[in-house]
C-alpha cells in the first residue's frame, strides 16, 4: 500500500450560512505532484487552509503526514511546506535575517548549500530588506525559503499568481527539483493550467465546494472530449447520454461535450441516433476543464478511482 | 546527445505523446540510431520542466513500439529495426492518418500522381538520410 499523505474526509466548512466547502473527501498518495485546479471562489484556499489546520471545518476532518490537521504538532509542521498566496513575509528583515528566523524552525533539516544557490540563481540582493522587493523578488524569496528545509510534504496557493513566466518557470523547476529526491509529495493549485499540465500527475477539480474530479492528469486529458455530430436529414435526437457536460445543438449538427464515454460507446450512439457521421475533436487541457467545470450536471460527481 | 525534444503544454496532444512523436521522428530521419542513449528519466524531466513519470510513460510508449529498449541499471537505447512490430492495430491508425493528407493533398486540387510524386521525395529525405548517417 502506497502511504497517503494527504487525506481528508467529509471536510466541510460553512462561512455564516455560506457553504465554501461540501464534504471533501480526497486521498493523495506519496511521491506525486498534485494539481489542485478549480475557478475563482471554488473553495482551493478554504481547503488548504483547513488541511494545514488555519481554519477549523464545520465538519469532517483531514490529515497531513498521518496527523490530524487540527493537531499538527511542531515535529509535523517541520515535514510540511507552505506557501500562502502573496508571498507574505517579514518586510523589515532582509535575506539573511529571514534565512537565520526561518532556520531555527527546522533544526537539522536546513539545507543550507541549496538556499544560497537558489538566491543567488535569483541574483537576490542579501543586504537589502524585503520591503524593497519586487513582487517576484518576493516569492523568489519565498521559495527558497520553502525549499530549503526539504519538506516531504510541499503545499502551495496559488504560489505563482501574478507572476512572470520565468518565475513561474522556476516554480515549477523547485518541484521537479523536490520530486525526484525520495518520497516527496507536492499539492498545489493554480488557475494556469499549462503548468499544470507540465508538472502534474493528478489533477484534483473542485467547483462550487464540490470534488468534481480526482484521478490522474493522463485519465482527465482522455476522459473528457468533444465530439461533433452530423445528422443528414433528421434533426438530432434528444441526447440521454451518462456522462454529457454540454451540449449545442445547431442545424443538422451536435456538439456534445462527454466524460468517461469510450469510443465505441460514441460509435454506438452514433449509430443508433441516426448520425450520418461525426468526429471526436482533440481538446486541450484548457478547454476541457472550461467545459467540465461549466457544465449543466454541476451536481452530479465524477470521482474516478485512480489508476 | 543532439536530441532536441520541444514540448508545448496547452496544445491537444498530452505531453507524453508529443515526446513519442518527437523522439520516433528522430529515429525515424536517422538522427538517432540503433545503440544511441536517450537522456535519463530525471535529466529530460528537469530539462523540460515536466512530470518524470511523463517521461517515463513516453520511454514505456517508445518500447512498446519497439522503438526503444531499456536496460535496467543503464538506461535506455533505441533499439535495431528488427525489434518493431510493425502491429496492425498501428498499420490501421497509419492508413487513417494518410488519408487525411490525401484528403487534403485532392482538395488543393493536387493529382493522385502528383501526391505519390511528391511522397516519393519526401521519403527519400527518410531513408537517404538515414543510410548515409550510417556511413560516417
Amino acid at each position: 500500500m502506497t502511504e497517503m499523505v494527504l487525506e481528508t474526509d467529509g471536510l466541510t466548512k460553512y462561512y455564516g450560512n455560506k457553504l465554501a466547502l461540501d464534504h471533501l473527501d480526497l486521498k493523495i498518495p506519496q511521491g506525486c505532484i498534485c494539481g489542485f485546479v478549480g475557478r475563482n471562489g471554488a473553495g482551493k484556499t478554504t481547503a488548504i487552509k483547513l488541511m494545514l489546520g488555519l481554519l477549523k471545518p464545520t465538519a469532517g476532518s483531514s490529515r497531513l503526514l498521518g496527523c490530524d490537521s487540527q493537531e499538527l504538532t511542531a515535529e509535523s509542521r517541520q515535514r510540511i511546506g507552505y506557501v500562502t498566496e502573496g508571498h507574505r513575509l517579514f518586510n523589515w528583515m532582509t535575506i539573511n535575517e529571514l534565512e537565520q528566523f526561518q532556520r531555527a524552525f527546522f533544526p537539522g533539516q536546513w539545507d543550507d548549500q541549496l538556499f544560497a544557490d537558489m538566491i543567488e540563481y535569483f541574483s537576490l540582493p542579501k543586504n537589502k530588506k524585503i520591503k524593497h522587493f519586487s513582487n517576484g523578488q518576493r516569492a523568489q524569496v519565498s521559495l527558497a525559503l520553502t525549499l530549503a528545509p526539504n519538506p516531504e510534504l510541499l503545499v502551495m496557493d496559488d504560489p505563482t499568481l501574478g507572476l512572470d513566466a520565468a518565475i513561474r518557470r522556476q516554480f515549477l523547476e523547485g518541484m521537479i527539483e523536490l520530486i525526484m529526491r525520495r518520497n516527496r509529495t507536492v499539492f498545489f493549485s493554480s488557475h494556469i493550467l499549462g503548468d499544470v499540465e507540465r508538472v502534474a500527475d493528478i489533477i484534483v477539480v473542485i467547483d462550487q465546494g464540490i470534488l468534481r474530479a480526482n484521478c490522474s492528469l493522463e485519465r482527465f486529458r482522455a476522459a473528457v472530449k468533444k465530439v461533433i455530430f452530423s445528422f443528414k436529414d433528421s434533426a438530432p435526437p434528444k441526447v440521454d447520454i451518462d456522462g454529457l457536460l454540454n451540449c449545442k445543438r445547431s442545424k443538422g449538427e451536435l456538439e456534445l461535450t462527454l466524460v468517461g464515454i469510450d469510443d465505441e460507446k460514441i460509435a454506438e450512439w452514433a449509430q443508433s441516433a441516426g448520425a450520418e457521421k461525426y468526429r471526436i475533436v482533440k481538446m486541450n487541457l484548457e478547454d476541457q476543464f472550461i467545459e467540465f467545470t461549466a457544465s449543466s450536471g454541476r451536481r452530479r460527481l465524477f470521482k474516478w478511482e485512480r489508476t | 546527445m543532439a536530441l532536441w525534444v520541444q514540448i508545448s503544454p496547452g496544445s491537444g496532444d498530452p505531453i507524453y505523446v508529443q515526446i513519442v512523436e518527437q523522439i520516433g521522428e528522430a529515429i525515424a530521419m536517422g538522427e538517432l540510431a540503433a545503440g544511441d542513449k536517450l537522456p535519463s528519466v530525471r535529466k529530460l524531466a528537469a530539462k523540460l520542466v515536466i512530470n518524470p513519470n511523463t517521461v517515463v510513460r513516453a520511454y514505456r510508449v517508445l518500447e512498446q513500439a519497439g522503438l526503444v529498449n531499456t536496460k535496467t541499471g543503464s538506461g535506455t537505447f533505441i533499439g535495431g529495426p528488427k525489434l518493431r512490430s510493425g502491429d496492425e492495430a498501428d498499420i490501421n491508425i497509419l492508413a487513417e492518418r494518410m488519408d487525411t493528407l490525401l484528403a487534403q493533398g485532392l482538395n488543393l486540387g493536387l493529382e493522385a500522381r502528383d501526391l505519390i510524386a511528391m511522397f516519393k521525395g519526401r521519403i527519400g529525405r527518410f531513408v537517404n538520410k538515414k543510410t548515409s548517417g550510417k556511413k560516417k
